[in-house]
């Protein structure tokens, strides 16, 4: 008897418990609470983030060191790797120097946006993502500081991601990975199609490829589209075309790219102060 | 449960607030860093038992969810319902070694609890994990966790205020945790 009274109280107490959980998820999707819980949880993000800065750099080496050392021959040869390509890129810059004093002309007389025409605020990472099953990170610039929700955010290769919420001085920005990131991008034949996100390490996915379109080739540089409408301005590069694959009789081609931008250890990014247009 | 336990909840808390998102976080190994919050669940229903150990993961579960970027809710319902798990099976702990006890719960609690939480993302409709990087996410929370669960018992046993005894020597009231 006392047995089945105790079960019944505690199968109450789980129902009452779910339903007050999926309450809460229902507010957050849907209700007036929504921007209410918003506002509640950038405010808790600005109030820890002076402890988590100072944390920061005592742990952040501690991480490195563990991925470091299970990573050590990828690393020596990704070493390796960059410095051959910081050579090449040099030398790239010096042929491309005038090139792009061009099309900066062009784009001004033809009043296309361009990224040159909008500000930028430093912010450093001060911490990856809570949650595992999120790609975000958190920089240490805020509302006070200009950055808003929907502003691109690059680093010094590339598009790294976007702005979701901004505290006063805090602000989470959602990493082009993750999985609910997708990005309007252009190929260099002018191929427009959508990057999705797929997650931690893995490439971005080009959806909506015709194989009637022209093949992309590996290595060729993809930027953000920035057609009317798009969520980041025109000419963010966002990845180099890794692989291309066609099935036979398939009408879309699986293509995929590698971010041009290091995602595993940032540190300081550019939070662009550009809004898409209303 | 009682003011001072509420209390020491709190004090607890905080502590854990502050150590997730300020160390741990900063942790990462296989892309993926321990999960505390998570840990004091499955050791709330250890401790505590299925009732009392629900509330507590309900409670874990709403402060952690203001940290993450996931639906307001989510990490409430998957504590809830892994604490109020972990609660039922803690008569199984009888004569065993209760640290190593302690170990396994929070090990095979923490699969469940990763598991789960895909579960409720995919339910809802949010953008879940490739397979691949969930692997390595329930491998480093588990094994961390695992780690951890001996301290967080501990951390609980103060919450509740319960002697440092076997768990599976005491016997559990009605309504509340073991005294």
């Amino acid at each position: 008897m006392a047995t089945s009274r105790r079960q019944n109280s505690q199968r109450l107490t789980l129902l009452i418990l779910v339903l007050a959980s999926i309450t809460a998820i229902t507010l957050d999707y849907r209700g007036p609470a929504s921007s209410a819980i918003g506002s509640v949880r950038n405010s808790a993000r600005d109030a820890v983030a002076p402890i988590q800065r100072g944390l920061s750099a005592l742990f952040r080496p501690v991480g490195d060191f563990f991925a470091g050392a299970v990573n050590y021959g990828a690393v020596v040869s990704a070493n390796a790797q960059l410095r051959n390509e910081v050579g090449q890129l040099r030398r790239q810059a010096l042929e491309n120097a005038g090139a792009e004093q061009q099309l900066n002309e062009l784009l001004s007389v033809q009043h296309l946006p361009f990224l040159q025409n909008s500000k930028t605020v430093v912010a450093e990472v001060v911490s990856s993502s809570s949650s595992n099953f999120a790609l975000t990170v958190e920089i240490d610039r805020g509302r006070a500081d200009g950055v808003g929700p929907g502003m691109p955010v690059v680093s010094g290769a590339g598009l790294i991601g976007t702005v979701v919420s901004a505290g006063s001085t805090t602000s989470l920005v959602r990493l082009i990975t993750d999985p609910d990131s997708h990005i309007g991008v252009r190929l260099p034949d002018g191929t427009i199609a959508v990057a999705d996100g797929q997650g931690l390490g893995e490439p971005l996915s080009l959806a909506d490829i015709t194989s009637s379109a022209p093949r992309p080739k590996k290595g060729q540089l993809v930027v953000t589209s920035g057609l009317q409408g798009a969520t980041f301005p025109a000419g963010l590069p966002v990845g180099t075309v890794s692989a291309v694959k066609t099935s036979g009789g398939a009408l879309t081609r699986q293509v995929e790219m590698e971010p041009v931008a290091s995602l595993s250890n940032l540190q300081y990014v550019d939070v662009i102060q550009w809004l898409p247009a209303p | 449960m009682t003011l001072r336990v509420w209390r020491r909840l709190f004090v607890v808390g905080f502590v854990v607030v502050l150590l997730q998102v300020c160390a741990l976080q900063q942790l990462v190994f296989l892309g993926a860093h321990p999960d505390i919050f998570l840990l004091m669940a499955v050791c709330a229903g250890l401790v505590a038992g299925p009732q009392l150990g629900a509330l507590v993961g309900f409670v874990v579960g709403l402060v952690a969810d203001i940290f993450m970027p996931t639906p307001y809710g989510l990490s409430a319902l998957c504590y809830v319902l892994v604490a109020f798990g972990v609660g039922l099976v803690r008569p199984l702990q009888g004569d065993r070694a209760p640290h190593l006890f302690q170990v396994a719960t929070g090990f095979v609690g923490s699969i469940g609890g990763t598991l789960l939480y895909e579960v409720l993302m995919a339910l809802l409709g949010q953008p879940h994990l490739p397979r691949a990087e969930l692997v390595d996410v329930v491998v480093v929370v588990s094994v961390a966790n695992a780690i951890l669960a001996v301290p967080a018992v501990w951390a609980l046993r103060w919450i509740f205020a319960l002697p440092g005894r076997r768990l599976g020597r005491q016997v559990a009231p009605a309504h509340g945790p073991l005294r």
